[in-house]
C-alpha cells in the first residue's frame, strides 16, 4: 500500500509542502525533513511536554500528532519566536530568570508559556504552575521557570512586550 | 524571586554576580545541539531488540525474516557482537574490578546465551530509519528457556537459585567488612541500643534526554568517531578501546549539549560497544537514540539498598556507635567503570558525616539480580546520609527528644574534639551548627510546633523534617601532604589562551550538562584577566582538543577543580600577557593592569595595548617579544586547601491521611558551598537536587514485580516531579570558613539530592507520629502511607 | 488509557505501518468504516490513540482521520440539552460559558483531563469512544445520563450513556459506527454537583474519581442522587444502591459517609503499581464522600 501523502502546512510563517509517510509524527517531520531540531522528544508518549509546539496557535504535543493531521495548518516552533538576534519576551525572561539548566525540556516550556501568556498575560503563580504541570523538567526544580513566565507577563504588562 | 539580574560592570568582579548564562540564547532559540540533532552523511539508524523475560537461557535468535524487510541493512545477534569484540570486565580499564571482594563477570554488548533482565539487548537492527528498525524487531523470532528470576536480596542469597553469571557461580557481587573505632567499648558504654531496618528503593536518574550514540567508522583513516550524550567523553574512548580492539588514539569522542545526566552518563554502555562494532563492520555511521521506554528499562537504575542497624545511644540522645549490615541490589551487568556493588561500602563508609560517633562496624553485601544495572545517581553515596539522618530521627522518637536537639548533641563542633572523622579526615571549617540554628530560626521551630498542635486538633497532619550533610567537595586538605582533591579522578587540567582577536579561549576537561560552565568558568577568568565576560569562550566536548579526564563533569568537582584550574591558569596567562606588554610598553610589570581587555600602565588608561594587538605581535612579530612566548597556559590544579561543602535542610509537609497524598508546604535550605561563583547557578543546582529528592520519596520508583517483570516502563508509571509538587524554595547561605587563599568555590551539584529524601521522610514521620506511624522506607507513596496508617493492608 | 504494559521486545515508540484516510464528510468516513470493518480505526484528537500506535499496542490497518469532518465540530444548545459534536475539542468545552451554566459537572471535570496541550487536541467524542475505565468523561456521561448519538452508513441510533461503556477500552460502537454527538441534559436548577479525583500528580490518570449530582427537597432531604465512579472497575459505574439509599435521608456527614461506603463496598478494582485493589477501594470511598459532600452543599444542604 502507498503510505505517502502530500501535505502542506505553514511552519514559523513559511509554507512547506511535501510527501510524508503517514505514520510520521509532526515532531519527526519538524526534526527530520524540516531540520527544526529545537523541538525535542523526551518521551514520545505524550507525558513530558518537551515536544510542545503551537498548532493553530494552541499548545500541542507534536509527538501525539501525525504530520498528516497538520495538513493545511499552521505550526510555530521554538525557532519561530525570536526576531533575528532579539529574543522573544518569553525567551528573554527565561534567560534573565535562569529558568533552566540542561535545556532539553526548555523549548517545550517556552512554547507552553507563550500559549499561556497569549491567553492570559496576567496569569498568577498558581495558574502558571497549573498550566505548566504538563511539562517535565529534571534540572530546575521549576521555580525559576515559573519566575520566568511571571517575568514575561510583567514585560507584557509593564513594557508593552509583544508575545 | 529574581527581579533583577546584576550585570557585572566592566572591571567589577564577575565572581559572585548573577551573570546571565552564556549558554542560554543558543538553547532558548532551539539552536542547542543534542545528540539526536546530529546527522552524518550516510547515517543508518539502530534499534535494539530487548528481552521480555527477566532471566532465561537464550536458545535461538532467528533474524532471517527481519533481514528480508526492505530498508533493513544488518542485524547483529549476541554471537555476532561477541565475535567482533572482546568481553568486558566492568571497571578493568581503571582498575575498579580489582577492588577486594568484587566479583567481575565477563559480558558483551548484547546478550549471548543468557538474558539477565527485562530490557537486556538481544539483537541490534541497523536500518534506513528507526521506524523500519522497529518494524524489523517484530519479525525477529527468539526462543528462551526461562530461569528462576533473582529479584530480592533473599533470592540472591539463596544458594538453590541459579547464578546469573555462571563464571561467578553465585549471586554475590561484593562482600566487605569495616570496623573503625572501638566498637565493643562504645556499645558497652551505651544506655540503650536501638535497632532499625531502613530501606531505600530503586529509582533512576532519568535525564530528559535519554542516552544516544552515533558510531562512525572511517575505514580510510582507521578512525572511529563516537558522538555521544555523555558527561565523560574521554571515559568512553578509554573503556571502549580494548573491547573493540581499536587503539585509544584512533578513537575520537564528540559530545555537544547534553540533556541531563545526573551521574548516569559517566561510563560506557553495552549498547555503545555493539554500535561501534556495527559501524566498523558496515563502514557507515550508525545512530541510536534511546527511546523513553528503553530508557526506563535499560539505561540503569540506582539506589536499591537496605541496612539493619543497631545504634548504641546514651539516654540524652548521643550516638556512640553503630553496627550496620548493609545490602545493595546491584542489578545484572555491572556498570563500567564503576560497578554498583562498590557503593555498598559507601553506605557505611560515608555514614558518619558530621557525627561525633566513636565507632562504626559494618558488613556489606552487594548482590546481582535480574534488574537493570545499578548506576551512579547524583550523590551515589547518598544512602549513607539517608541512613544517618533517618536514624537520628528514629533515636529522637525513641527517646522522646526533638530531632533538632539530637542533632545539636551529635554533630561535631568546629574546633572542638573530635577534630577529625573516624577515617582521619579533618573536620576543619565545618559550619553545621550555624546551619542548624539558622534553619531552626527561619522555620521558627517553636511556632511550628504550636501550629502543628492546632492543626492536629482540626484533623490536619503537618510535619517538620530536618536533615543535614557534609560533602567532601572537595573537603579540607593540606596541599603539601594530602593526595590531590580529585582523588582517583586526578588533577584538573585547563588550557587558557589568548586568541588572535583578543578573546580568551578556555578548553576545559569538564563536560557540562546543565551546570553552566560556559558561564562560571568565564566569570572566574574574567576577574583574573581583566577581560569582559563576553570575550571569554569555553570549549569542551571533543577528545581531540580537551585534556584527558576520567570523569569530566561529576562528583560535584567542577566548582573547586575546574574553577581552580581556570583561576590559576588565567592568572598564569595574565602574567605572560603582562610580561609581553611590559617589553612592548617598556613599563614595569608591576605598573601594568588589564582593564576591559587592554593592558595599560596604571593611571594612564588611554595608552595601552589591546589583547588582539598583543596576540598579533606574538604571532607575527615574535622578534619583539621574548623567545618562545606563547599566550597559552596548560594548567593542572590539585585542589588547593579545599573545604567542606554541606547544608541543613528543613521542610514542612501536610499529609492527607485519607488519601495518603503529601504536599510540601515549605522547603528551607541553609547551604555552605564556600564562595558561589554565580549564586543563581548554585541555587539552581540546589533546587534541582532537592526536587529529585522529593520525587524519590513521593513519586519515583523503578519497580519490579516478584517475578522480575518491570512495572515502571513508561512515564505513566515512573512518575517525575512536576510544577505542582514542589514549593518555592527558601535558600540561605551561611558565612563559610574559607581555607584557601584563592579557590574557595565548593561543589554543590549533589547536596540537594543527598539530603532531601531524609528531610522529607523525617517530616512525614513527624506529621504522623502521633498516629503511631514509624517510617522505615524512603519511598512513601500514597499507598505506603495508608499502609503505615493501618488504613489498608500491605 | 495505558493500563497494559507495552510489549517490550523492541520497546517501540515509532508507530507501525498503516494506511490513512482524511475524509471531509461524515458520509465518506462512514463509507470507509463500512468498507474496512474491523481493520479500520477512527482517529479523533489522537491524544490516546497516537501513543497506543507508538507503543504498537493498537495496530489498525486503516486509520480514518475525522479531523477534516467539519460537521462534527458543533456545540449546540436546545431545549434541555447541550449537544456536543464528537470532534469538539475538550478545551473548547472547558471554556464554554454555556456549558458551565448548563452542565457544570462537565466543566468541573474537564480540567482533570491531562494537561492543557492534551485538551487542546483531545476531543469529547474521542475520549468517550475510547472508553477508558479511568477517564473522566465516561463518568460525567453516566452521571448526567447523556445520550450518545451513533451513526453508520445505513442510519443513526442513540445509546444511553449507561449502556455505552461495556468494558475497558470497549464501547457499544460497532466496527462500522461512529459516535457523532453527545447530548448532555441540562442540570436542573437547584441540583448540586461535584467532580472529585485522586491522582498521584496533577494531570495524571486518575487513581479513582467520582462525579455526583444531588437534589434536595424542601425539607432538606435528598430527593435524588447520582453517583458515578471511575477507576474502580472495567468501566465507569453508577452506584445505584447507594443512590437509592440516600433518597429521603437528610444528608448529614454520617449519612454521606454511609453512602460512600455502600457505593464502594462491592467493588474489586484492579491492583497496579500505584496501589492494591483495597487501596483503590478505600480512595474511592473517600472520593465519593467528598463529591457527595460538595454536591449537597451546592444543592443548598447544610452539613
Amino acid at each position: 500500500m502507498s503510505t505517502e501523502r502530500s501535505i502542506g502546512l505553514t511552519v514559523n510563517g513559511t509554507p512547506w509542502s511535501g510527501e510524508v509517510d503517514v505514520r510520521t509524527t509532526l515532531a519527526d517531520l519538524l526534526r527530520g525533513e524540516l531540520a527544526l531540531t529545537g523541538t525535542h522528544l523526551g518521551c514520545e508518549h505524550g507525558v513530558c511536554g518537551a515536544c510542545t509546539v503551537l498548532v493553530e496557535g494552541a499548545a500541542a504535543r507534536s509527538c501525539l500528532m501525525l504530520a498528516v493531521q497538520a495538513d493545511g495548518g499552521e505550526v510555530v516552533t521554538v525557532e519561530g519566536l525570536a526576531d533575528g538576534e532579539v529574543l522573544h519576551p518569553v525567551q528573554q525572561a527565561f534567560w534573565e530568570s535562569f529558568a533552566f539548566q540542561c535545556g532539553f525540556c526548555t523549548p517545550g516550556f517556552v512554547m507552553s508559556a507563550v500559549a499561556l501568556l497569549r491567553e492570559n498575560p496576567d496569569a498568577d503563580e498558581a495558574e502558571v504552575r497549573e498550566t505548566l504541570s504538563g511539562n517535565v523538567c529534571r534540572c530546575s526544580g521549576y521555580q525559576t521557570i515559573v519566575e520566568g513566565v511571571l517575568l514575561a507577563g510583567r514585560k507584557v504588562r509593564d513594557e508593552g512586550a509583544v508575545l | 524571586m529574581t527581579d533583577t539580574v546584576e550585570e557585572p560592570a566592566i572591571g567589577a568582579r564577575s565572581v559572585g554576580a548573577r551573570v546571565k548564562r552564556a549558554e542560554d540564547p543558543r538553547i532558548l532559540t532551539g539552536r542547542g545541539r543534542y545528540i539526536d540533532d546530529v546527522t552524518l552523511p550516510g547515517m543508518l539508524h539502530a534499534a535494539f531488540m530487548r528481552s521480555v523475560v527477566p532471566h532465561g537461557r537464550l536458545l535461538a535468535v532467528d533474524t532471517s525474516e527481519a533481514l528480508a524487510l526492505p530498508g533493513v541493512v544488518a542485524i547483529y545477534t549476541g554471537a555476532d557482537i561477541a565475535a567482533r569484540t572482546t568481553a568486558c570486565h566492568a571497571g578493568s580499564v581503571v582498575g575498579m574490578n580489582m577492588m577486594p571482594g568484587l566479583a567481575s563477570p565477563a559480558f558483551h554488548g548484547l546478550a549471548t546465551d543468557r538474558v539477565r533482565f527485562v530490557g537486556d539487548p538481544i539483537a541490534l537492527v541497523v536500518a534506513e530509519s528507526r521506524s523500519i528498525a522497529e518494524d524489523a524487531i517484530e519479525l525477529i523470532v527468539e526462543d528462551y528457556e526461562p530461569l528462576d528470576p533473582i529479584v530480592s536480596y533473599e533470592d540472591a542469597l539463596d544458594p538453590a537459585k541459579p547464578a546469573i553469571f555462571e563464571d561467578i557461580g553465585d549471586n554475590i557481587a561484593m562482600r566487605g567488612e569495616m570496623v573503625i573505632g572501638d566498637i565493643d567499648a562504645a556499645f558497652a558504654k551505651a544506655d540503650r541500643v536501638i535497632r532499625a531496618s531502613v530501606h531505600v528503593h530503586r529509582h533512576s536518574p532519568v535525564p530528559m534526554e535519554g542516552r544516544g550514540t552515533i558510531a562512525s567508522w572511517d575505514a580510510d583513516a582507521d578512525q572511529l568517531t563516537i558522538h555521544s550524550s555523555t558527561q565523560s567523553p574521554h571515559m568512553i574512548r578509554m573503556l571502549i578501546s580494548p573491547q573493540i580492539d581499536v587503539p585509544m588514539e584512533k578513537i575520537r569522542v564528540i559530545s555537544g549539549d547534553v540533556g541531563g545526566a545526573f551521574g548516569l552518563k559517566t561510563g560506557l554502555f553495552r549498547e555503545d560497544v555493539a554500535l561501534a562494532a556495527a559501524s566498523i563492520d558496515l563502514g557507515r555511521p550508525v545512530k541510536w537514540i534511546e527511546d523513553r521506554i528503553e530508557h526506563l528499562s535499560s539505561a540503569g537504575q540506582a539506589r536499591e539498598e537496605m541496612a539493619d542497624m543497631e545504634v548504641a545511644v546514651t539516654n540524652d540522645g548521643l550516638l556512640l556507635a553503630v553496627r550496620m549490615d548493609v545490602k545493595l541490589n546491584s542489578g545484572a551487568y555491572p556498570c563500567d567503570p564503576f560497578p554498583g556493588a562498590m557503593y555498598a561500602g559507601s553506605v557505611s563508609g560515608s555514614f558518619q558525616g558530621p557525627l561525633k560517633i566513636e565507632a562504626i562496624a559494618a558488613t556489606t553485601t552487594a548482590v546481582f539480580s535480574n534488574k537493570a544495572t545499578y548506576v551512579a545517581y547524583r550523590g551515589p553515596w547518598a544512602t549513607a546520609d539517608f541512613m544517618r539522618e533517618r536514624l537520628l530521627d528514629i533515636v529522637a522518637r525513641e527517646l522522646d527528644l526533638e530531632p533538632i536537639d539530637v542533632r545539636r548533641r551529635n554533630y561535631a563542633v568546629r574546633d572542638e574534639p573530635p577534630l577529625t572523622m573516624l577515617t582521619g579526615q579533618s573536620l576543619d571549617g565545618i559550619t553545621i551548627h550555624e546551619q542548624l540554628e539558622q534553619a531552626a530560626e527561619i522555620i521558627d521551630w517553636p511556632a511550628f510546633r504550636r501550629r502543628q498542635a492546632t492543626a492536629r486538633s482540626e484533623g490536619r497532619y503537618l510535619g517538620l523534617g530536618i536533615a543535614a550533610y557534609l560533602e567532601s567537595a572537595p573537603g579540607p586538605r593540606n596541599p603539601e601532604t594530602d593526595d590531590q582533591a580529585g582523588g582517583i579522578m586526578g588533577p584538573e587540567h585547563t588550557i587558557v589562551s589568548v586568541l588572535r582577536d583578543g578573546s580568551i579561549d578556555i578548553v576545559t576537561q569538564q563536560h557540562p550538562h546543565g551546570q553552566g560552565h560556559e558561564t562560571t568558568l568565564a566569570q572566574v577568568a574574567s576577574d583574573e584577566l581583566g577581560v569582559p565576560f563576553e570575550r571569554i569562550h569555553v570549549r569542551y566536548g571533543d577528545t581531540d582538543i580537551t585534556p584527558v579526564a576520567l570523569v569530566a563533569t561529576g562528583g560535584s568537582r567542577a566548582a573547586t577543580m575546574a574553577n581552580g584550574a581556570v583561576l590559576h591558569g588565567a592568572r598564569e596567562l595574565r602574567g605572560k600577557i603582562v610580561s609581553v606588554a611590559s617589553d612592548l610598553l617598556e613599563a614595569s610589570v608591576d605598573d601594568l593592569e588589564i582593564v576591559d581587555g587592554t593592558v595599560s600602565v596604571r593611571g594612564t588608561p588611554g595608552i595601552g595595548l589591546p589583547l588582539d594587538e598583543i596576540a598579533r605581535i606574538v604571532e607575527e612579530e615574535p622578534e619583539r617579544v621574548a623567545e618562545g612566548t606563547e599566550l597559552v597556559v596548560n594548567r593542572a590544579f590539585h585542589g588547593g586547601r579545599g573545604g567542606w561543602s554541606g547544608g541543613t535542610h528543613c521542610c514542612v509537609v501536610e499529609v492527607d491521611v485519607e488519601t495518603g497524598l503529601v504536599s510540601v508546604e515549605r522547603y528551607v535550605v541553609v547551604e555552605d558551598c564556600g564562595v558561589p561563583v554565580n549564586p543563581a547557578i548554585v541555587e539552581g543546582q540546589i533546587r534541582g537536587g532537592v526536587t529529585q529528592g522529593i520525587g524519590a520519596v513521593l513519586l519515583e520508583h523503578a519497580a519490579y514485580g516478584e517475578d522480575g517483570e518491570l512495572l515502571s516502563s513508561t512515564f505513566m508509571d515512573y512518575l517525575l516531579p512536576t510544577t505542582t509538587l514542589v514549593p518555592n524554595f527558601e535558600i540561605h547561605h551561611v558565612q563559610s570558613i574559607l581555607r584557601d587563599p584563592d579557590v574557595n568555590f565548593r561543589g554543590v551539584g549533589e547536596g540537594g539530592m543527598i539530603v532531601a529524601p531524609a528531610t522529607v521522610t523525617n517530616a512525614i514521620e513527624d506529621a504522623l507520629a502521633t498516629l503511631g506511624v514509624r517510617v522505615r522506607d524512603q519511598h512513601l507513596s500514597p499507598a505506603k502511607i495508608l499502609e503505615l496508617l493501618g488504613t489498608v493492608t500491605g | 488509557m495505558l493500563i497494559l504494559q507495552p510489549p517490550r521486545e523492541g520497546e517501540p515508540l515509532k508507530t507501525p505501518r498503516f494506511d490513512y484516510h482524511a475524509p471531509e464528510t461524515l458520509e465518506e468516513a462512514l463509507a470507509l468504516l463500512a468498507e474496512h470493518g474491523d481493520e479500520a480505526k477512527l482517529l479523533a484528537g489522537g491524544q490516546s490513540l497516537v501513543p497506543l500506535l507508538a507503543m504498537r499496542l493498537a495496530r489498525p490497518a486503516q486509520l480514518v482521520d475525522l479531523g477534516k469532518v467539519a460537521s462534527l465540530d458543533g456545540l449546540q444548545i436546545d431545549d434541555g440539552h447541550v449537544s456536543v459534536g464528537a470532534m469538539v475539542r475538550e478545551r473548547t468545552v472547558e471554556r464554554s460559558a454555556v456549558v458551565a451554566e448548563r452542565v457544570p459537572v462537565l466543566t468541573e471535570a474537564l480540567p482533570y483531563i491531562g494537561h492543557v496541550a492534551i485538551r487542546n487536541r483531545g476531543t469529547i467524542g474521542g475520549s468517550l469512544a475510547h472508553a477508558d475505565a479511568s477517564a473522566e468523561l465516561p463518568a460525567v456521561a453516566i452521571v448526567t445520563e447523556a445520550t450518545m448519538v451513533v451513526r453508520r452508513a445505513s442510519g443513526e441510533r442513540t445509546v444511553d450513556a449507561a449502556s455505552f461503556f461495556l468494558g475497558h477500552f470497549t464501547s457499544a460502537l460497532e466496527d462500522d459506527e461512529c459516535l457523532v454527538e453527545i447530548r448532555f441534559p441540562s442540570t436542573a436548577p437547584g441540583v448540586g454537583w461535584a467532580f472529585e479525583e485522586v491522582a498521584r500528580r496533577h494531570g495524571d490518570f486518575a487513581i479513582v474519581g467520582t462525579a455526583a449530582m444531588v437534589a434536595l427537597d424542601g425539607a432538606g432531604a435528598v430527593a435524588g442522587a447520582r453517583i458515578a465512579q471511575m477507576g474502580v472497575g472495567d468501566r465507569a459505574v453508577r452506584a445505584g444502591e447507594a443512590e437509592a439509599a440516600l433518597v429521603g435521608a437528610t444528608p448529614t456527614p454520617e449519612v454521606i459517609a454511609d453512602a460512600a461506603r455502600e457505593a464502594t463496598a462491592g467493588l474489586e478494582p484492579a491492583s497496579d503499581i500505584h496501589g492494591s485493589s483495597e487501596f483503590r477501594r478505600h480512595l474511592a470511598t473517600v472520593s465519593v464522600r467528598r463529591a457527595l459532600t460538595r454536591a449537597v452543599e451546592r444543592a443548598g444542604g447544610t452539613r
